[in-house]
């Protein structure tokens, strides 16, 4: 079994970083525990950390992305995705969010603003 | 710390040094030979955006909140408003964040950097930094790293001579204690009553325990330099005549092209175009050359390897000095790591 997994930000988050200016991905062979700290996008509004979702080790890091960064902003669940691994621990995928929850968790922020 | 209930705000001064943004090129946004000679620091800070030059008459100003919160239009506007409330100067923010006064004067530049749980946006305020200083140590060089954006910049003494780092200091920190967190409004004096006021903050590893561990990463040659995305430099120089062997008629002029690719602040890679003139005429080294700089930091490191490669070829003959070939060779492989 292969356990390859493809990390990439989401379009809200690529919305709220604005235009993406620098992407410093992890290099193949980086191993990663879930949480930390592996790279890092810098926008024309802040620079901000990538933090890997999952535990594993590098195996390919998009090159297009660091060549043209702007692919983030415009394909970033196609095109733009940062990096791929190879999972150690599958059973983590179970912590993170669904894309309708995620959707849920989204609106709800949206809510406490406007309290 | 948490800033969820408690924003923070820090004022702050270097002593000269030059700034760069976390994926700048250091070679190319400052002259750092200059910088070394004139023992003006270099630092890479972790937030983004371009170069800045600080001293003692330019004055830091740090906003810390929680990351949802993070609002750079709002900490800008509160400055500009600290700017006319205490010295009646009017300032423009403009669309790159700058502020700027008298239409096209930057004195104020922008950069940001947000954490998992909280960020922080920090800015310069030019009050009476030397601007003489300030040009000579910034250069240019064209690489693919984040590039810095020029502008025209002043001094705010300049235009009113009662600005000073210190009342600057006391302006903006009254604006931000009277100032609500969430939005742009007057809370005047009742409001400044019931805040916690000015800290002094001492920098040392008792008081923020850890900061001793990151203070030396930042200030390693690995984080300041070794962070450079990858850049390649090419450069021609005309061979002098005399060097060159006399049998042969030359049709174009005999040029020595010199490429070389830095990754990680090492030189990963070197191409020598060594025109046939110089090699009829006795300069073998192309080989030694490469292979003793790879590996080399772009520094003069790299200059000392390439003397001592091409001293080794001698070996046979006893010979310590460099002839005038290798001697020409050095000094153009000089030029391409010190100069811009």
């Amino acid at each position: 079994m292969d356990d390859i997994g493809t990390v990439g930000i989401s379009n809200y988050a690529q919305e709220s970083l604005g235009d993406i200016v620098f992407a410093q991905l992890p290099d193949p062979g980086t191993k990663v525990k879930a949480g930390d700290e592996c790279g890092a996008l810098e926008s024309v509004k802040a620079a901000s950390e990538i933090y890997s979702p999952v535990s594993g080790v590098i195996t390919e890091k998009n090159n297009n992305v660091e060549n043209k960064p702007g692919l983030i902003n415009t394909s970033s669940f196609d095109k733009g995705w940062l990096f791929k691994l190879q999972l150690t621990n599958p059973e983590e995928l179970n912590e993170l969010m669904s894309e309708e929850d995620y959707e849920k968790f989204l609106k709800s922020d949206v809510e406490k603003d406007h309290t | 710390m948490d800033f969820t209930n408690h924003h923070v705000m820090m004022v702050w001064r270097n002593e000269p040094c030059v700034v760069i943004g976390r994926h700048q090129n250091p070679w190319q946004e400052a002259n750092v030979s200059h910088l070394a000679e004139k023992d003006i620091s270099l630092a890479r800070r972790n937030s983004g955006g371009g170069t800045v030059y600080h001293d003692r008459g330019n004055l830091n100003i740090t906003f810390f909140t929680p990351r949802e919160r993070y609002d750079r239009k709002y900490n800008l506007e509160l400055i500009k408003r600290a700017l006319f409330r205490g010295f009646g100067i009017k300032s423009v923010i403009n669309k790159r964040d700058d502020i700027v006064v008298q239409d096209n004067y930057k004195i104020s530049g922008t950069a940001a950097k947000l954490g998992r749980l909280t960020a922080y946006h920090h800015c310069t305020l030019l009050v009476n930094a030397n601007k003489a200083d300030l040009s000579k140590a910034l250069a240019k060089r064209e690489t693919k790293a984040t590039e810095s954006t020029r502008s025209p910049v002043a001094n705010l003494a300049d235009i009113d001579h009662k600005v000073s780092v210190e009342s600057l200091q006391t302006a903006v920190g009254y604006e931000y204690l009277r100032t609500p967190a969430l939005h742009i409004e007057d809370g005047g004096q009742t409001l400044i009553k019931k805040q916690r006021g000015f800290q002094f903050v001492n920098p040392t590893n008792e008081w923020f325990p850890g900061l001793s561990g990151l203070r030396n990463e930042l200030e390693s040659w690995d984080w300041c330099f070794g962070r450079t995305p990858v850049f390649t430099v090419s450069r021609t120089f005309p061979v002098p005549a005399e060097l060159l062997a006399p049998s042969r008629v030359y049709r174009a002029s005999e040029e020595l092209v010199i490429n070389m690719t830095v990754e990680k602040g090492l030189i990963s890679d070197v191409t020598l175009n060594i025109p046939p003139g110089l090699v009829e005429s006795g300069f073998h080294g192309e080989a030694s050359v490469i292979t003793h700089l790879k590996g080399k930091r772009f520094t003069s490191e790299a200059l000392s390897a390439l003397q001592d490669a091409m001293l080794t070829r001698h070996l046979s003959n006893d010979i310590k000095k460099l002839d005038e070939k290798e001697q020409f060779v050095a000094k153009c492989f000089d030029q391409v790591v010190n100069t811009i």
